[in-house]
């Protein structure tokens, strides 16, 4: 069966149940472990809404020697992510990995599963420094059939990790040996050490599904991560100068009205006169 | 001291009520000390398991004990406020009802900051915020101004009853001795001669002034407390003034609610009259007005600027399958309802105004509720964990326990505040008859307008 990206189709069937749609994917990385992602949805009110809160169980192998791996369940934006160690893994005979997503159902929602099958296979990533020029070789590796063998004329992308998403920096396509190489920017900003992460990917394959490799390397601008003093910040270890006057003003006008009164209390008290006491 | 016909009469007419307590007040009392014991368990389970008995997680870390706070600080504008202001400017109506709203200034000021304290997890360090105060943080302004205010309130209170100390001290009452030493020691000595008078006179003026500004300080500080975080839904600039106005509002609102039930229960129609509800209910009338300009400014701005999280906001509260059914609500009963109710004649009477006060009163509670946990349902960063009781926040028996125990307590506070002073102040028809006669014309001879 063909990776990818599939969906089952989400209907509602009765006015108070919901079918949901789960999208399921596998990431074989090159630390030879593969991450699961699953995004949950359902069409409500007319409307595709993210379900959050909702128990993927993944189990990988055939349905005779099904194998539970483990459950994970989805945030606020549907997603749900299991990462599976190398030693968890099997392939069928094919060299096939079988993934299963299944949901039991819950209250007004269905359940449902979905399937993946992929190639078994590597993506390798290594840095190449040539004087001031800079490059990742990139190998693509198919491992389904026991010996390691190079998978040509497959495109590639190379990326850049940032804070929130990975930034793209090149495509290449890989020769007889499985090799792309792609050339990397000299001045990407890193982190405090001039450090960057690259990933390589292949995304969406029809016979490998996803694959990624990561490598740090130390070719990016350092940026400081020290905090640098910012103008004013309540958060700051002493008040700025006019809170504390503004508060002893306020303080001293109020609990000295208090004082005064007290005072004329005070007097009033004294002022008793003594024939009726 | 030597009362005058008009003090004698008021005086007469509620006597009783200072020296028996009776079948019926037995009865609310052990009613409400029974809704306090509820409180009192869910308290204790709340100490012993923790803050996993209520409703509060990681993500909608306030809920009903925050609102609950806000709303009884906020009834607690009714004395400061309109008797304040009412003071300064001389108003002689004043008069009958301006210990009823002191009395809902200090019993709402005690119960209010206890709440804070239910909804801190670890009170075992409350101190520390008297020993390492933050000066930058809202939280320590509100602490510093809520005391004040406290402080303030209570002697606002006492100065007017002074005086009245005094009438019971020398009025024979048939009450046991410790009480009558009470009075004799509150009463601080008070004879009636012209410089006891001035020095009462100076402190009383002193406070109406300073009471006003500190209670708008006070309201405004803890509209900072949401205003000054960058969330979506309170970082906003007319927060200040937004709160303040609810304030004053939903205090006008328990006044006239409170002077509506005291008035039948002691039958003091000689004195808390239809004009009085009239007068307040035009108060509440501009009030309403102003506040639902607010309303309506600040939510056009959210939703006009469709900025990604304040549209969240909006959003769950137009939904109806979500909060819209509140929101309707809190602007129905909160804005309209009592705006219409004053505007036409024929409601306009004290029956109908204590009922839209009901309502509006319990819109502004629905208010604040609104404010805090939609908000907190929408956080800027995802969450981790989503389980639904992370995601939606819905208060637990052990919360309402203990608002109902709060809401108890104030009812407690003026049956035994009742109990203990006149509810219509008797020294206050002292200094100027005419006025008094003017102000005890039967409520039937007082159209309305």
């Amino acid at each position: 069966m063909a990776q990818t990206d599939s969906s089952t189709k989400a209907e509602v069937k009765e006015a108070t149940t919901y079918a949901p749609l789960i999208t399921f994917i596998s990431v074989q990385k090159n630390d030879n472990g593969v991450d699961l992602k699953t995004i949950v949805k359902a069409k409500i009110n007319g409307a595709l809404t993210k379900l959050p809160g909702i128990k993927i169980e993944f189990t990988i192998g055939a349905d005779s020697t099904a194998k539970k791996l483990g459950e994970a369940i989805t945030d606020s934006r549907g997603v749900a992510i299991f990462t599976c160690k190398p030693d968890q893994l099997t392939t069928d005979k094919e060299g096939k990995l079988n993934f299963k997503a299944s949901f039991a159902g819950k209250d007004s929602i269905e359940s449902a599963e979905e399937l993946v099958s992929v190639k078994r296979a590597r993506l390798e990533i290594t840095p190449v420094k040539e004087d001031s020029l800079l490059s990742v070789k990139v190998k693509l590796i198919d491992l389904s059939t026991g010996t390691e063998t190079a998978v040509a004329e497959t495109d590639l992308g190379v990326f850049v990790k940032r804070m929130f998403s990975a930034l793209k920096l090149g495509e290449g396509k890989t020769d007889a040996a499985g090799e792309a190489l792609i050339e990397i920017p000299n001045n990407l900003p890193g982190d405090a050490q001039g450090n960057i992460t690259l990933l390589a990917k292949l995304d969406e394959n029809e016979v490998y599904g996803n694959l990624e490799a990561a490598v740090t390397q130390p070719w990016g601008t350092p940026v400081s991560d020290e905090l640098k003093a910012l103008p004013r910040a309540l958060w700051g270890t002493l008040p700025p100068l006019w809170m504390p006057i503004t508060f002893l003003i306020l303080m001293t006008a109020v609990w000295g009205h208090y004082i005064v009164i007290i005072f004329e209390l005070f007097r009033l008290r004294k002022e008793e006169p003594k024939t009726a006491s | 001291m030597q009362l005058n016909s008009f003090q004698q009469q008021a005086f007469d007419q509620q006597r009783s009520h200072i020296e028996k307590f009776g079948r019926r007040s037995w009865g609310w009392t052990i009613f409400f000390l029974l809704w306090i014991i509820v409180g009192g368990y869910a308290l204790y389970l709340q100490n012993a398991d923790g803050h996993i008995v209520t409703g509060m997680r990681d993500n909608v870390v306030w809920g009903l004990y925050i609102a609950n706070f806000i709303f009884f600080i906020g009834i607690s504008y009714a004395g400061a406020v309109i008797s304040g202001i009412l003071h300064i400017l001389k108003v002689e109506w004043r008069k009958p009802i301006i210990r009823l709203a002191e009395m809902i200034t200090v019993i709402a000021t005690m119960i209010g900051p206890v709440f804070i304290l239910l909804c801190v997890g670890r009170l075992d360090r409350l101190h520390h915020l008297i020993l390492y105060p933050r000066l930058q943080s809202p939280i320590v302004w509100d602490v510093f101004a809520i005391t004040t205010y406290f402080t303030g309130s209570v002697i606002f209170l006492y100065l007017a009853l002074i005086k009245d100390f005094a009438i019971y001290r020398d009025a024979k009452l048939k009450i046991p001795k410790w009480r009558q030493k009470v009075y004799r020691a509150l009463a601080i000595g008070y004879r009636g001669t012209p410089s006891q008078n001035k020095h009462i006179a100076i402190s009383t003026n002193l406070m109406a002034i300073i009471i006003v500004p500190l209670a708008i300080i006070v309201h405004s500080v803890l509209s900072w407390i949401f205003g000054m975080t960058l969330r979506p839904g309170w970082h906003s600039t007319i927060f200040g003034p937004y709160f303040v106005l609810a304030a004053i509002y939903s205090g006008t609102g328990v006044l006239i609610m409170v002077m509506w039930v005291y008035r039948k229960m002691y039958n003091l129609y000689d004195y808390i009259l239809d004009k009085h509800f009239i007068y307040l209910g035009y108060i509440m009338l501009v009030l309403g007005a102003a506040y639902g300009y607010f309303t309506f400014s600040e939510y056009l701005t959210d939703w006009f600027g469709s900025e990604k999280w304040n549209s969240e906001v909006i959003h769950k509260l137009f939904s109806f399958s979500e909060y819209g059914w509140w929101f309707l609500f809190a602007n129905v009963a909160g804005i309209l309802l009592p705006m219409f109710i004053v505007a036409f004649p024929k409601t306009r009477k004290p029956g109908w105004i204590a009922i839209a006060s009901f309502f509006m009163v319990i819109a502004l509670w629905v208010k604040r509720y609104l404010i805090i946990v939609p908000t907190l349902e929408s956080p800027l960063l995802p969450m981790q964990d989503t389980r639904l009781e992370y995601v939606k926040y819905s208060p637990t028996w052990v919360e309402w326990a203990l608002t109902f125990a709060g809401i108890a307590t104030f009812f407690l506070g003026f049956i035994l505040l009742s109990k203990f002073v006149t509810i219509v102040p008797i020294s206050e028809f002292g200094d100027k008859e005419k006025t008094i006669e003017k102000t005890t014309v039967p409520a039937s001879d007082i159209a309305p307008a």
